[in-house]
């Protein structure tokens, strides 16, 4: 029983069908077997269209799969939850609080008293080293600096996952750069389960144990690759680049018309 | 002291300049047309013996009662079209439609249904700013980045704490723009109900002057309405409105 005690999430046969003029609608995800092992960094690439934020916004509990099972620690998931903490593309951080209310929000939803609510807050900040703006309004940050707040936000909350959708495909590749290194020491401090959605598949070489290959229309699991790479890693170390351009390589050869769309 | 204030100041000198220029070129007779310090005089009478400012308290009792009535009933009200569609597609399609009547129309009925009374003026009132708060309010909820309910969804907000902390509040610069619209109509519905039918506040005040030809008490009342109306928007709504745009970053 180890062996499954120490799958944290399992998704057998998960198809989601939107509905659509026509009445056949539009598969985003097509059977999709998946096996997340506890403390795991798996990292989903694909191009746009394959499916990965649909599959992210299910494993949240935001929606729900047409068919198929989705499973956490053995149970299904139904609903949003803090035991699964979702960063967007976008920060999606409230602008009518400053950046320290915006990180006890969650707490806050859970009913955490006052005093250990800032100081779980104000440890979060730490984390991610923005403690000297924890009185700054949103809109004051940088969009790596909301990037790193909405981090923190979910961090405080100690969930046992942590989904994140292309976090940081909008920011600039230094930027990005230093996210990757802080992320990387996060989850080696804190051994949470990360899934990680990105269509970068350099990022997702320098970042995950594993990467999982979708295809696009309808969306499915195309190959999986297990990254032995020894971190820490940087993303223009030899073995990174070369594991990113062996990856292109199969997806472009497996399928010519989606391969324009994955970075390298 | 700036300069934007200089030029106010100027400007409104030049203006009370020409005006007695204007007066003292007799073109219109004295009674039509009164000098500065006649109406300056009238209205400092008016604040001396008090009436002017049992008009402004009268006035100003209405259009809070009003007013008050408006944003507790409009509120909720927008809240639930916001968040049922089949009310909103009858309830409020109503709301759009009568949004389009002047409220000073409803007058007739509302002095049929409360008699000659502060009831009917207030009515009135209340109908004239109900449906700007009431709109407001389902627009600004309904313009709420959907991202921002997701991800407050995933930390746990549900129900009524989705609303009281992130649905009101990410709604708020919009329900302020209702709330301040609602004032102003609130207080153009006052002035027109008073000014109908008699009874003590400011529009009565500008119907007496005109019954007694006084024009000075009428320029008076009228520069009170004015000044009035500009230290709310002034002292109340635009320092509401600064204080959000500094929070959120409207630049």
């Amino acid at each position: 029983m180890s062996a499954a005690a120490a799958e944290k999430l399992s998704l057998h046969n998960v198809s989601k069908v939107y509905a659509s003029a026509n009445r056949s609608g539009i598969i985003a995800l097509s059977e999709v077997d998946l096996h997340v092992r506890v403390g795991e960094f798996l990292c989903i690439v694909g191009p746009s269209g394959c499916g990965k934020s649909t599959l992210l916004s299910i494993l949240a509990g935001l929606e729900t799969p047409t068919s198929g099972s989705v499973l956490m620690d053995g149970l299904p998931i139904q609903k949003a939850g803090t035991e699964r903490v979702v960063i967007f593309q976008e920060p999606a951080l409230f602008p009518w609080l400053n950046v320290l209310d915006n990180v006890e929000f969650g707490l806050k939803m859970k009913n955490i008293p006052y005093p250990e609510r800032r100081e779980k807050a104000l440890q979060a900040l730490e984390l991610v080293h923005l403690s000297q703006f924890q009185d700054a309004y949103v809109h004051q940050l940088s969009g790596g600096m909301k990037q790193r707040v909405a981090l923190a936000r979910g961090l405080v909350l100690d969930p046992e996952i942590l989904l994140m959708d292309e976090p940081f495909a909008a920011l600039d590749a230094q930027t990005r750069d230093s996210l990757h290194e802080e992320l990387s020491r996060i989850w080696a401090h804190t051994k949470k389960t990360i899934i990680f959605v990105t269509h970068n598949v350099r990022e997702a070489a320098r970042l995950g144990d594993r990467i999982l290959l979708l295809s696009a229309h309808p969306g499915t699991v195309l190959n999986e690759f297990k990254v032995t790479l020894p971190r820490p890693r940087f993303i223009e170390d030899p073995g990174v680049m070369d594991l990113a351009r062996n990856i292109t390589a199969q997806l472009k050869s497996r399928h010519r018309e989606i391969a324009p769309e994955v970075v390298i | 002291m700036n300069a934007a204030l200089y030029r106010k100041i100027f400007f409104y000198g030049f203006l009370l300049t020409l005006w007695h220029g204007l007066y003292q070129a007799k073109i219109w007779p004295e009674y039509l047309f009164p000098s500065p310090a006649d109406v300056g005089a009238n209205l400092w009478q008016g604040l001396r013996e008090q009436s002017y400012i049992f008009a402004i308290l009268a006035s100003f009792r209405r259009l809070l009662i009003g007013y008050g009535l408006s944003v507790v009933l409009g509120l909720p009200l927008g809240i639930l079209l916001a968040r049922y569609r089949w009310l909103e597609q009858t309830l409020g399609s109503l709301v759009l439609g009568l949004q389009t009547l002047p409220s000073i129309c409803w007058l007739p009925l509302a002095i049929l249904w409360f008699g000659l009374s502060d009831s009917a003026i207030i009515f009135v009132v209340v109908i004239g700013s109900l449906l700007s708060v009431t709109i407001a309010t389902k627009s600004g909820i309904q313009q709420v980045a959907p991202l921002l309910l997701k991800a407050a969804r995933t930390m746990g907000a549900e129900g009524v704490r989705l609303y009281r902390y992130v649905i009101l509040p990410a709604a708020l610069p919009t329900v302020m723009s209702g709330l301040k619209q609602g004032w102003s109509f609130a207080w153009r519905s006052l002035m027109a109900g008073e000014l109908l039918f008699v009874n003590v506040g400011l529009g009565h005040l500008l119907d007496a002057g005109r019954e007694l030809n006084d024009m000075s008490q009428v320029i008076a009342v009228i520069a009170i309405i004015v000044v009035l109306g500009w230290l709310t928007d002034r002292f109340v709504f635009a320092s509401l409105e600064r204080k959000i745009a500094e929070r959120w970053g409207f630049h």
